[in-house]
C-alpha cells in the first residue's frame, strides 16, 4: 500500500469540498473492506483517503409510511438487516442484506461503499433496482436523485461525477399488494460473492403478477433488467412451465461475465436455475422435484 | 503415577497464549535495527534474466541493499536435487521465482524500491503441462532433462494376476495443486551477531532440517547457524525445507550485516509456498468375484514444477504406499516424475497419500458395483491385519481398520442410506466412503529414525522439556507434556515445553512423516522414567528405604509400604542437588525405533507403526447449478491409542474439512504459468458456512510399538475425504468425476454427458 492522507471531514460540505479539490487523486472510505484489498493490491493508489467516518447523519435508516425507506449510505450491511423499519416493511432488502458476503464484510461494509465501488459480483444493485429505488447524490452545485438501475453504468464505474457523493438511498413506500424476493447463488459454498443473483418483485393481482421487476446480477456486469421477461410474465399465472420459459428467456437475453469464477455458459445456466426457482418460489410451486 | 493426564481430552498447552494474542510468531520477532525486505519475482515462466539494473532502486531514500542473483553462493540447494539459489541465477523457471530483494528501513520503501528494479528478461519457451514433459522437442528446465525422478516397483506376478482375474478395471485420475492455507504466512527474521554468527528466527517443521538448508544455500559451517522455531501457525508440510523466503532472509542478513525481517504477505506466501504435488494415475486392478484384488498395475505422471524438492519421496508415497493397506501380492508401478515451468510443488499433509488414495478409491467403489458387492465390504475383504506382512514388508503390528469401517459405516447411515431409491428431483442425496493407511515415522531419511528428548526436573519438582521435534500447531508439546506429567507424577501445568533452538535443544529431524507422537513420545517415555528413577533413588536414600517401594502421587514421593514415609518432590529434587555436588536432574533419552530402510526395490519395514482410518460422507447435488455441498461426514482415526482424544478429534476434524475443500472449493487458476487468484477471496478455502458438522471417532488399536500405545495422528485423517465425496457423487447422480477438483462445470458436463448417452 502507498502512503496517503488520511482525511476526516466533520460535515459533508467540508468532505464535498475535499473531494473537489483533491478530484482524481481522492477515494471516500465508507468502510473500507473493499477499498483497502484494493489499495493493498496497489489497484488503487490515491494520495487522499477521505473518510466519511464522522458524518454520523449518513448512518441513518429512517421510514416514513408516505415517504418510504430512507437509507443513509454509510449505514452498514448488518444495520440494513437489523433495522426494524427494514425487517417490517421491506423483508426482501433485510434477507439480501443480512446474507451478503460474509459477516465481517456485513458488519464492516457499507451499503453506499458497495454501491459506488461497483463490483458487479455484490448483491444489492440487483435488489435495489427491482424495488424501484433511487439513490441521492451531493455535488459542489447542490442535490441530484436518480434511479438506481442509472447509477451503475459499467464494471466498476458509476454516474458519479468527480466531487460528488451518494448520501442516500431511498425506497418508495411499501405497498401492500406488491411483494418480492430475493436469491443469490454461490459457485461454491465456500464463496463469499454471487455468481449470480435474480430480483424479482411485482403487484400481486388475485395470484398473476402485474408491474413485473425481475433483474440479474453478479453475473452480468451491470445489474440488468429483464424486460423481455417481465412483459412475458406480466398478467400471466405462474406455473412451472412459465417460469421455465421465463427462466430460459432470462439465461438466453443476459449479457454474462466470463471470468475464472464461472464461464459465460455456466453463467446462463445458473442464472435459469435461479431464475426458475425464484418464480417458483413466488407462487409457491415446488421446484425440487424435477429439473427444468 | 498420579490421576490420568494421558488419554484426556485436555486443551492444548499452547492454547493461552495463543488466544490471548501472546503467542511470539516470527512475523512479531523485533530485534534492535531491524530492517525489513520485500522481493522482487518474475512475471515469466521461463526466462533468461539478461541484466538487472538496480541503481534507481539503490538511490531511493532508505534502502540499505538490493541483492540479485549476481550476489547469492554459487553452491546450490535442495533435497536430493542441488538446484536452487537463494535467488535466481541468471534464468528463471517459473512465474513468481525470486529475483531480487530490497532490504530497507521498512515494507513500504521496500515496496517502492521493488518497482524502480529494471529487469531485462529474454522469453523463452515454457512446458507448462507435465502430460508433454518427456516428449523430445519439449523445452527443457533443467539441462539433464525433464525426469526428475523415477520408480519402478514389481512384486508377484501381475500378469498371471491379470489373466485369472474376474473382473478388470482400468481408469485414468487427476489431482490437482491444493495451497496449504496455513493461517500463518511464512515470516523470518535472521540476524547476525558481532561475531558474525547468523540466528535466524523462522516458521519451520524442523530446525536442523532448516539449519542444514540455510548451510548450503549460504554456503558456511552449519554451527555458524543458530535457527529458532517461533510460535508455528500450521505448516502443514510446506514449512518442512521447501519454502523459500527463510532461505533469502538470512542470506540478506548477512549482506547487511544487520537484522532482517521478511514476512510475506498472503500473495507473497502462495507465489513462494510450496502447493501440493499434482498427478496423473492411471489405475488397473484385477479381482476376483469374491472381492480379492488379484493384480494391480500403476502408472503415475507427477509434476514437481520447477525444482525437485521433496517431490520425489512424495512420489514414492503416491507409487506405493496404499499398497500396504491390502492383501495383495501382484503390483506393478511406474511413476515418473517431471519438471515444469511452474512454481515447485511438494510435501503436503498426507505426504503424496491423498493422490493415490483418490485413485484407489475410486476405483474400489467402482469396482464393487461392477461385483454387485457393498464397497465397504469389498474394503473388509481386502483390508490388511493386525500381524500381516504388507506385500512391500511393512509388518503391520496393530490395525485398526476393520473397526474404522464398522464406526464410519454406522455413523453415516451407510445401510439405509444405500438402500434408499435414487432421487429424480433437482437436489439429489448420496453417500461415499473411503479408507486409507498411513505411516507413524519414517526410516527412510538417512537410515534412522531416532529422536532425543532432554529433560530436566528443576529444584520445586517441575520439569523443562528440550527438544527440536515442532509443534506447528498440531499438538506436538501437548503431547510430550502430557506423557511427561503423568510419568513425573505431577501436574501438566508443571511442564515447560522449550521452542526448538539449535543451539540448545537435542538434534532432531522434526515433524515429519508423523513421526513425533510415536518416535518422540517413545523418548519423552524413557526419558521421565529415567528421571522418576533419579529422584526415587534419592528419595529412597534421604527416606531410608527402598526405591522400589516409592512412586510419585501429585507431586509427593510416597512409600507403597508405609504411609508415614514421604516426601514433597520439590524436597527431593533439591536434595538431588545438594547431596550431589549441585547436580541437578537432567536426563536425555534417544529412541529410534526398530524398524529397517528400504532396499533399492523399495522393500523393508521403514515405520515402527501404522495409521489407518476410514471415512463416509453424505453429499447432495445441485443438478441444475452443479453445486455440491458435503451435509454428513464421520471420519475414523486409528491412531493406536489416544494421548489426548480432543487434540486427536482436532486433527480428524481439521483433516476432514482440508480434504472437502481440495475436492470442492480449491482451485489453484493459472494462465501462461502465472497463479491467477492468489489470494482468499480467489481461491476459496472452506468456510464455517461451507461444511456440514463435522463428525468424527477413534480407533485404539494399542500399537506394541507405540508409546502406550500411540501411532501418528495428524496425517491419516487428510487422505479419505475426496474420494469419498467422489464416491457419493456418483451415488447421488451417476457420474464419476475422475479428475480434481469436482466443480460444477464438471457435474453439470457429466449430467448432460449421462443424458446423452441415455438418448443415444
Amino acid at each position: 500500500m502507498r502512503e496517503f492522507e488520511f482525511l476526516e471531514p466533520q460535515t459533508l460540505t467540508e468532505a464535498l469540498a475535499m473531494m473537489s479539490e483533491y478530484e482524481d487523486d481522492a477515494c471516500v472510505y465508507a468502510g473500507g473492506t473493499a477499498l483497502l484489498l484494493a489499495m493493498r493490491q496497489r489497484m488503487l493508489s490515491p494520495g487522499f483517503v477521505v473518510s466519511l467516518g464522522k458524518l454520523d447523519e449518513l448512518r441513518e435508516i429512517t421510514f416514513n409510511p408516505a415517504e418510504g425507506l430512507r437509507i443513509g449510505a454509510l449505514a452498514r450491511h448488518s444495520d440494513v438487516a437489523r433495522a426494524p423499519d427494514v425487517q417490517a416493511h421491506y423483508p426482501m432488502l433485510a434477507g439480501m442484506a443480512g446474507g451478503l458476503a460474509n459477516p465481517q464484510v456485513r458488519n464492516q461494509g457499507t451499503i453506499g461503499g458497495n454501491l459506488c465501488y461497483a463490483d458487479p459480483a455484490t448483491d444489492p444493485p440487483s435488489c435495489l433496482i427491482a424495488m424501484d429505488a433511487e439513490v441521492t447524490i451531493a455535488g459542489p452545485g447542490g442535490e441530484r436523485r436518480l434511479p438506481m438501475r442509472e447509477f451503475v453504468v459499467d464494471f466498476f464505474t458509476t454516474a458519479l461525477e468527480p466531487g460528488e457523493i451518494l448520501t442516500h438511498i431511498t425506497l418508495p413506500p411499501p405497498r401492500p399488494d406488491r411483494t418480492g424476493l430475493y436469491r443469490r447463488h454461490l459457485r461454491t459454498p465456500a464463496e463469499h460473492r454471487p455468481v449470480a443473483n435474480v430480483a424479482l418483485t411485482f403487484r400481486d393481482v388475485n395470484g398473476v403478477p402485474e408491474d413485473v421487476r425481475l433483474v440479474i446480477g453478479a453475473a452480468v456486469p451491470v445489474a440488468q433488467s429483464m424486460t423481455r421477461a417481465e412483459d412475458f410474465l406480466t398478467a400471466r399465472a405462474i406455473t412451472l412451465d412459465v417460469a421455465a420459459e421465463a427462466a430460459a428467456m432470462v439465461a438466453e437475453d443476459i449479457d454474462p461475465i466470463s471470468d475464472g469464477r464461472g464461464e459465460e455458459a455456466f453463467r446462463r445456466q445458473v442464472v435459469r436455475a435461479i431464475t426458475r426457482r425464484i418464480l417458483a418460489e413466488a407462487a409457491g410451486l415446488n421446484w425440487k422435484d424435477a429439473a427444468a | 503415577m498420579t490421576s490420568a493426564i494421558v488419554g484426556e481430552p485436555l486443551p492444548q498447552v499452547s492454547a493461552q497464549e495463543k488466544t490471548l494474542g501472546r503467542a511470539i510468531y516470527s512475523g512479531d520477532v523485533k530485534v534492535a535495527g531491524m530492517l525489513h525486505a520485500k522481493l522482487l519475482r518474475s512475471p515469466y515462466s521461463h526466462a533468461v534474466i539478461r541484466s538487472i539494473d538496480t541503481s534507481a532502486a539503490e538511490a531511493l531514500p532508505g534502502v540499505k541493499a538490493v541483492v540479485t542473483g549476481a550476489d547469492v553462493p554459487e553452491r546450490a540447494w535442495g533435497v536430493a536435487h542441488k538446484q536452487q539459489h537463494v535467488l535466481a541465477r541468471g534464468l528463471v523457471r517459473f512465474a513468481g521465482e525470486e529475483v531480487a530483494a530490497v532490504v530497507a528501513v521498512s515494507e513500504a520503501v521496500a515496496q517502492e524500491a521493488l518497482d524502480l528494479i529494471v529487469v531485462e528478461y529474454e522469453e523463452a519457451g515454457a512446458l507448462l503441462d507435465p502430460e508433454g514433459a518427456l516428449d523430445g522437442g519439449a523445452p527443457k528446465v533443467h539441462a539433464e532433462g525433464n525426469l526428475a525422478d523415477e520408480i519402478n516397483i514389481s512384486r508377484g506376478d501381475v500378469e498371471a494376476g491379470f489373466a485369472g482375474a474376474d473382473i478388470v478395471h482400468e481408469a485414468t485420475y487427476r489431482t490437482h495443486s491444493q495451497y496449504p492455507g496455513y493461517m500463518e504466512p511464512m515470516a523470518t527474521v535472521a540476524a547476525t551477531d558481532g561475531t558474525g554468527k547468523l540466528t535466524v528466527w523462522t516458521s519451520t517443521q524442523s530446525v536442523f532440517l532448516a539449519r542444514q538448508r540455510l548451510a548450503e544455500a549460504l554456503d558456511r559451517p552449519v554451527s555458524t547457524i543458530r535457527v529458532i522455531q517461533a510460535t508455528v501457525g500450521g505448516g502443514f508440510g510446506a514449512k518442512i525445507v521447501e519454502e523459500r523466503s527463510s532461505v533469502i532472509a538470512a542470506f540478506l542478513a548477512t549482506v547487511v550485516d544487520r537484522p532482517v525481517r521478511v514476512g510475506l504477505s498472503r500473495l507473497d506466501d502462495i507465489q513462494s509456498g510450496c502447493f501440493s504435488v499434482p498427478t496423473r494415475i492411471h489405475l488397473k486392478m484385477g479381482m476376483m468375484r469374491d472381492g480379492r484384488i488379484v493384480a494391480k498395475d500403476v502408472q503415475v505422471l507427477a509434476d514437481c514444477g520447477a525444482y525437485a524438492g521433496l517431490a520425489p519421496e512424495v512420489m514414492l508415497v503416491t507409487a506405493m504406499r496404499s499398497d500396504n493397506m491390502q492383501r495383495i501380492e501382484n503390483v506393478r508401478t511406474k511413476a515418473q516424475l517431471v519438471y515444469t515451468h511452474t512454481m515447485p510443488r511438494g510435501a503436503f499433509r498426507g505426504f503424496g497419500g491423498t493422490q493415490m488414495s483418490f485413485a484407489l478409491n475410486s476405483h474400489m467403489a467402482v469396482m464393487a458395483d461392477m461385483l454387485g458387492m457393498d464397497a465397504i465390504e469389498l474394503h473388509r475383504k481386502n483390508a490388511i491385519r493386525t500381524g500381516d506382512v504388507s506385500v512391500h514388508g511393512w509388518n503391520i503390528g496393530s490395525c485398526g481398520l476393520p473397526e474404522c469401517l464398522d464406526q464410519v459405516q454406522a455413523a453415516i447411515g451407510w445401510d439405509e442410506k444405500r438402500a434408499r431409491p435414487k432421487g429424480t428431483g433437482v437436489l439429489r442425496r448420496g453417500v461415499g466412503m473411503a479408507a486409507v493407511m498411513h505411516v507413524s515415522g519414517n526410516r527412510t531419511m538417512g537410515n534412522w529414525d531416532g529422536s532425543t528428548v532432554v529433560l530436566k526436573v528443576n529444584e520445586d519438582g517441575r520439569a523443562v522439556i528440550l527438544t527440536a521435534e515442532s509443534d506447528m500447531g498440531q499438538g506436538a508439546n501437548t503431547m510430550l507434556s502430557q506423557i511427561c506429567a503423568q510419568e513425573l507424577g505431577i501436574p501438566l501445568s508443571h511442564v515447560t515445553v522449550q521452542a526448538p533452538d539449535t543451539d540448545s535443544a537435542p538434534y532432531c529431524l522434526g515433524s515429519i512423516a508423523s513421526r513425533v507422537t510415536v518416535n518422540a513420545g517413545h523418548a519423552m517415555l524413557k526419558a521421565a522414567r529415567q528421571a522418576q528413577g533419579q529422584i526415587l533413588e534419592a528419595a529412597a536414600e534421604k527416606l531410608g528405604c527402598d526405591a522400589d517401594e516409592l512412586s510419585i502421587v501429585d507431586g509427593v514421593v510416597q512409600s507403597n509400604k508405609n504411609g508415614n514415609l514421604f516426601a514433597p518432590l520439590p524436597e527431593i529434587c533439591r536434595y538431588h542437588i545438594f547431596r550431589r555436588g549441585g547436580e541437578g536432574i537432567l536426563v536425555r533419552a534417544t529412541h529410534d525405533p526398530q524398524t529397517v530402510m528400504m532396499d533399492k526395490d523399495h522393500y523393508g519395514n521403514i515405520a515402527p507403526a501404522y495409521s489407518f482410518a476410514a471415512q463416509a460422507v453424505e453429499v447432495e447435488v445441485d443438478t441444475e447449478t452443479g453445486q455440491v455441498r458435503v451435509v454428513d461426514t464421520y471420519l475414523s482415526d486409528d491412531c493406536g491409542k489416544a494421548i489426548n482424544p480432543l487434540a486427536v478429534h482436532g486433527q480428524s476434524n481439521g483433516a476432514a474439512v482440508q480434504s472437502i475443500g481440495w475436492t470442492l472449493y480449491e482451485h489453484l487458476q493459472f494462465e501462461d504459468g502465472r497463479v491467477m487468484n492468489g489470494n482468499l477471496a480467489d481461491y476459496t478455502m472452506p468456510t464455517a458456512e461451507s461444511v456440514p458438522t463435522i463428525q468424527s471417532g477413534i480407533v485404539e488399536s494399542n500399537d506394541p510399538n507405540g508409546p502406550l500405545g500411540a501411532k501418528g495422528a495428524s496425517e491419516t485423517a487428510i487422505l479419505p475425504g475426496a474420494p469419498a465425496i467422489a464416491n457419493a457423487v456418483f451415488d447421488a447422480i451417476g457420474v464419476r468425476i475422475t479428475d480434481l477438483p469436482i466443480t460444477p462445470e464438471k457435474i453439470l458436463a457429466g449430467l448432460a454427458a449421462k443424458e446423452e448417452s441415455q438418448h443415444a
